[in-house]
């Protein structure tokens, strides 16, 4: 037994011995001897395990390639969410370089960049100071229309009011030039308005004031700085009429205005010198200008149409007229014939009155036609007084 | 042994070189647990000493066939450590499996040393560093994973009497 396991003993040292020696061998190979081993262990033996870590290794790629899949397919969604930002941020800087092309010159472009504190809501903090032209009382514009007025100047930011600050007031008026007013914020207090609740929780809005009763406005109706006070320049567009809100005042109306910008999309804007605003804006907001020449135009139409119903009036009055004096004179002739005729000879009366009466036809033939032309003038200036009604709403 | 011991060894020596070669790639790991050092030791002290050298030798060069810059590095190793644990278990009743854990890391560490000694390609300061840091980090690692499939594999595992 003894013996049996020292034998075992000693096998088992001359197979690691063995094995040791085949491992030292195999290190000391030279390669062109190394790697036919190599290869038949890999072709044989490992070949299936190479499989499994190929595939593992296909797995783990897979598993990494989903990962930065997913990854951009969260970056496309992310970018594809900024789009209609984008979007939005590219038509203003459209409308902002195109009011500019417009403008021309005596402008000073700004970000606002707007506060999120209690006490900046109706104050704009604009990216352009003292260093770039501006000056306090500045005009502030959007494409839209007003933003308010630079307030205070630092060398590289100022400070602006907007239109929802309880001092900003601005002359304005309809854009036919029916009804004056002066703009200020809608600062909401019960006691003093009785408009509806949903109205009152609108604290950007704006009224119109001091409208004279004469003059109604729709709702819809645009509503421009008139220029009077000389702060603000004619034409800027300042808001839309919502509806007609009462007020404590008896002897006017205030109306209730959307501000032509919206705050909360103000992000470009910009201000104007003050020699600018000087010199007028009127063409600058080409809406008011095709607004102003369509109401021209219509009413200059209105005019001529009213002149020529007028002369056919008149030259039909003057033919009826000659038409008149000509049978007087005619039937007075006739009576003075018929008078001297009597006497010597009876026949010649009945030809005269057929002459008379043809004549007397070919008048009122003529009459009328003239009133058929006049009938029909007037319907037309009907149909275009029907038109300059509805341009009333027409929007910018 | 019996031969269900053996039929059961046979399984479980598959299963960890199985995962040795699809496990490991998927973690990816730089110091990652070595499933052949766990097998080898798995089955070296279950057979006799000879043997446990003869299966280190196949295994070692089965994956020394896929690093030709150190063929039979590997082979050397793991025949030293087969056969060492094999003569080990002789001696010492190791049955216990933190003691197991404790040889899985010595074991695994010496592979790394006579690995990296023997194909040459690291000197200095930076096989030192190989060896002190990221050879006993994996060592540590191949022990955890060890000890964690011993004893998850305990009910069906029996060991072999002194």
């Amino acid at each position: 037994m003894a013996r049996t396991s020292r034998f075992t003993a000693r096998v088992d040292i001359v197979v690691f011995s063995a094995c040791v020696l085949l491992s030292l061998l195999a290190m000391v190979l030279p390669a062109n001897l190394r790697e036919p081993v190599a290869g038949a262990l890999r072709r044989s033996l490992v070949a299936p395990l190479i499989r499994l870590q190929q595939g593992s290794e296909r797995w783990r790629a897979a598993y990494l390639a989903s990962d930065r899949i997913e990854l951009r397919r969260d970056t496309l969604a992310l970018a594809a969410a900024r789009v209609p930002t984008l979007d939005a941020e590219n038509e203003r800087l459209r409308k902002l370089l195109g009011f500019g092309s417009k403008m021309q010159w005596g402008f000073i472009p700004a970000e606002a960049l707007q506060g999120r504190g209690r006490a900046e809501d109706f104050t704009v903090t604009l990216s352009a100071g003292s260093r770039a032209g501006v000056s306090e009382k500045s005009l502030v514009v959007a494409p839209e229309g007003v933003v308010g007025v630079v307030q205070t100047v630092d060398p590289t930011i100022s400070l602006a009011i907007l239109f929802a600050h309880p001092d900003f007031r601005v002359s304005a008026m309809s854009a036919d030039g029916s009804a004056f007013g002066i703009v200020q914020p809608h600062v909401t207090t019960s006691s003093t308005t009785q408009e509806p609740a949903f109205l009152r929780s609108e604290r950007y809005l704006l009224e119109m004031r001091g409208v004279p009763f004469r003059a109604t406005l729709k709702p819809g109706t645009i509503v421009f700085s008139s220029g009077l006070g000389g702060v603000y320049p004619k034409g800027i567009p300042v808001g839309i009429v919502l509806a007609e809100i009462r007020t404590a005042e008896a002897w006017a109306r205030t109306y209730l205005l959307r501000p032509a910008v919206n705050p909360a999309e103000l992000t470009s804007v910009m201000i104007l010198t003050p020699k600018r605003a000087a010199a007028g804006l009127v063409n600058i907001w080409s809406d008011v200008g095709a607004i102003d020449s369509a109401t021209k135009s219509i009413v200059a139409a209105g005019d001529s149409l009213a002149r020529q119903s007028a002369t056919a009036e008149a030259a039909a009055r003057r033919a009826a007229i000659d038409s008149a004096a000509r049978i007087y004179a005619d039937s007075a002739r006739r009576d003075s014939l018929t008078r001297g005729d009597s006497v010597q000879r009876g026949g010649a009366a009945p030809v005269t009155d057929s002459v008379a009466r043809a004549r007397v036809r070919r008048d009122s033939v003529a009459a009328a036609r003239i009133r058929r032309q006049r009938r029909d003038s007037l319907a037309a200036a009907r149909g275009d007084s029907t038109r300059r009604d509805t341009t009333a709403g027409v929007r910018p | 042994m019996n031969w269900g011991a053996t039929v059961r060894t046979i399984l479980l020596c598959a299963i960890l070189i199985l995962l040795h070669y699809t496990l490991r790639p998927l973690l990816a790991w730089r110091a990652s647990p070595d499933f052949l050092i766990i097998a080898l030791l798995l089955v070296s002290v279950r057979v006799r000493p000879g043997f446990a050298a003869v299966f280190g030798l196949i295994i070692g060069l089965a994956s020394d066939s896929l690093a030709l810059s150190s063929f039979g590095a590997g082979a050397l190793a793991m025949t030293l450590i087969g056969f060492g644990w094999s003569r080990l278990k002789a001696v010492f009743f190791a049955d216990h499996v933190l003691l197991n854990g404790f040889f899985l890391f010595l074991g695994k560490w010496a592979y790394e040393v006579v690995m990296h000694v023997a194909e040459r390609r690291m000197h200095g300061a930076e096989l030192l560093m190989q060896i002190l840091v990221w050879s006993s980090l994996s060592a540590a690692v191949t022990a955890v994973a060890g000890v964690l499939a011993l004893m998850a594999l305990r009910p069906v595992l029996e060991t072999r009497g002194t």
